[in-house]
């Protein structure tokens, strides 16, 4: 009896498997032998989700369309909900009638009301759970004048409070994206930031020269980049909030690039190429000190990132040989590195560009098995590249870099009708683009923007 | 002597004499010829002339010759600088110097030998296909790999800087094969000791 169980099992175990290592839906157009590469959407729960119109009183009227459109395109950004979009204005009354939504198919509701309060607001936002019929969570949230700096991002960090309230999860909505671009009619790549949602394009450079690889301080206030600002390669530093720069370079020879910040915000890793010595350093920022020399030598190992506990470092190296960057995760303080891009003994593919996920075990990089057009591809660092998600199948895709929900991708995209600066959800595979016609270079993902 | 010789002797003289005074009396002997002062003057002056022109004429030549000089050793500095500046290419995602390249970088040597003074800048350029960042660690592989060239000839490696531009600094702005293998390129720029080059024996 328990044999013919255990049998039984057998079938639907296969199925199970089979199931997760290609769901159903799953588009696999390409293959590397040993490697199963595909489009993976994990199988997610998009619960309906429906806004009411937000109210408003003493002196709020103004504020609070303009707050509900953005907390609205933000939860519809976030690929976590089904939006329900368009409701009458009947429908907002004093009383939530769950029965109501219910039959509508809403699975949660927020209501929403903007209160005057001096020169600034207060909002006031209820979440209420349809299918139990109850508030779930409600809160005050102060905000600023709309005509304020920061009024949007502090909208955002709603919209963040919202799924953070229904998923547990962080949100993204409240961040920016670096990256750098030429300024039109002239030669020079500067810096800019531009808010997850593609507003407030902003330039904060003026080196006159080419700009790359922005990388964010844990805490959002700083930003390592490299600038060609001295003739060479050099990595900088700006202060975001004091508008102050330095330029960090403890050796005098080679190139630097591709810095980045380890978690506690003071260790800054980064390639050297050529010159004397090369490969990847650490090097303490605070205190103008430490360098050492974690990896590296005649292999070109450059684009660095840590863990998001810092234990770890994933990179990318030429150690294979020409032609073949792979990527590799070796300690953070170096140490033996393992390959974790797709290896075949023939057919080794070209891999680069390597970030690693704020919240998992993921490392996001793009690349192909044949030179030509690049994909962007996601890999679980336990898997040393035997399994490969692949999230993009049009155009050519470079440089990913995850979000601070663990969950999008920014990346530079070039489609049939031009460039642009897109953003893909790697759950649902979501796309969409934050900026057209134009030419980006290495984006990079904020982490969350507290206040201040 | 015979009373008959002197007769015959008188004779040849009378014959002589009348045959003489036959003719017209002869022309006067002529002046004493001589420039006359002014004349003098005039020599004087016109060979100082000439001598000036002569002195012009040669100080042109020299200064001719001087300026053909100037030039030929002004070619020969723009030909040997413009060898020094000539750019290499490589192959699609490699670094390794090319026979054609080999070459030039022979030239090159032969120029930086005679010329320790010269010091340069070597910067590694990378066409548009692959990643920005790995494309700047090509760009260094490159002009690490035309350093490493130089100094396998016996050349001072302080005298070279290595740096890379990536794909930032593209020849040609294209994108096709033609462009990209004028953009897969290393530049050479003179960063010392380029006034006045010593051509190599």
């Amino acid at each position: 009896m328990r044999r013919r169980a255990l049998l039984a099992c057998v079938p639907a175990l296969a199925a199970a498997f089979s199931a997760s290592a290609v769901p159903a839906g799953a588009q696999v157009r390409d293959s590397i032998p040993g490697v199963t590469l595909g489009l993976v959407y994990e199988t997610t729960y998009t619960p309906a989700f429906a806004l009411l119109p937000f109210g408003a009183r003493f002196g709020g009227e103004a504020a609070a369309p303009q707050v509900e459109a953005i907390i609205a395109r933000d939860l519809r950004y976030s690929d976590r909900f089904q939006m329900m979009d368009s409701l009458p204005a009947a429908l907002a009354r004093e009383s939530v009638d769950y029965g109501l939504w219910d039959r509508l198919g809403a699975v949660w509701l927020l209501s929403g009301q903007v209160e005057g309060a001096g020169d600034r607001f207060t909002l006031v936002l209820e979440l209420h759970d349809i299918v139990y019929g109850r508030m779930k969570e409600s809160g005050r949230f102060d905000l600023p004048n709309p005509q304020d700096a920061g009024f949007r991002m502090a909208v955002h960090r709603m919209s963040d409070q919202v799924v953070q309230w229904v998923f547990g999860e962080p949100g993204m909505a409240a961040s920016r994206i670096a990256f750098s671009m030429v300024v039109p009619g002239t030669g020079a790549k500067e810096m800019y930031l531009i808010d997850s949602d593609g507003e407030n394009l902003e330039r904060i450079t003026n080196h006159g020269s080419t700009i790359l690889s922005p990388a964010w301080s844990p805490d959002g206030s700083k930003l390592a980049f490299t600038s060609f600002q001295s003739g060479l390669a050099r990595i900088y530093v700006r202060d975001l909030r004091t508008f102050t720069e330095r330029m960090i370079a403890p050796l005098q020879t080679g190139d630097h690039i591709t810095p980045a910040f380890a978690p506690d915000g003071v260790t800054l890793a980064f390639a050297v190429t050529s010159g004397e010595r090369s490969g990847i350093f650490s090097y303490n920022i605070e205190r103008n000190c430490c360098l050492t020399h974690l990896s590296g030598g005649r292999w070109n190992d450059l684009s660095p990132v840590y863990s998001p506990d810092g234990r770890w470092m994933v990179f990318n190296s030429n150690r294979l040989g020409t032609a073949q960057p792979q990527i590799y995760v070796m300690p953070g303080r170096g140490g033996e590195a393992d390959m974790i891009s797709p290896y075949t003994f023939d057919r080794p593919g070209y891999f680069t560009a390597p970030d690693w996920s704020p919240v998992g075990g993921m490392v996001a990089f793009h690349g192909a098995i044949r030179r030509g057009t690049y994909h962007i591809l996601v890999v679980r660092i336990e898997d040393r590249g035997r399994r490969v998600r692949q999230l993009t199948w049009e155009g050519n895709n470079e440089d990913p870099s995850w979000a601070p929900d663990g969950r999008h991708l920014v990346f530079k995209g070039a489609r049939r009708w031009g460039k642009g600066l897109f953003v893909v959800d790697v759950a649902t595979g979501n796309i969409r683009t934050v900026l057209s016609g134009v030419d980006v270079t290495v984006p990079e993902w904020s982490p969350a923007q507290t206040g201040g | 002597m015979s009373a008959s010789r002197l007769a015959f002797a008188a004779m040849v003289f009378v014959v002589a004499t009348s045959s003489a005074c036959s003719k017209e009396p002869p022309p006067p002997p002529p002046a004493p010829t001589g420039p006359t002062a002014e004349e003098l003057a005039q020599m004087r002056a016109d060979s100082i002339a000439s001598a000036r022109q002569d002195s012009i004429a040669a100080a042109q030549a020299a200064a001719g010759r001087a300026r053909a000089e100037a030039e030929r050793i002004a070619a020969a500095q723009l030909a040997m600088r413009t060898t020094l500046e000539v750019l290499v290419h490589f192959d699609y995602d490699r670094a390794d110097i090319r026979t054609d390249a080999e070459s030039v970088l022979r030239e090159k040597v032969d120029i930086l030998r005679a010329n320790p003074g010269v010091r340069t800048t070597i910067v590694g350029h990378a066409d548009e296909r692959g990643s920005t960042e790995y494309n700047l660690a090509l760009g260094a592989r490159r002009s690490e790999s035309v350093k490493t060239f130089f100094t396998g000839f016996g050349l001072d490696e302080d005298r070279f800087v290595t740096s890379s531009r990536g794909e930032e600094e593209p020849l040609v702005n294209r994108s096709d094969e033609a462009a990209w293998g004028q953009n897969r390129r290393a530049q050479f720029i003179i960063t010392a000791g380029g006034a006045e080059l010593v051509a190599p024996r």
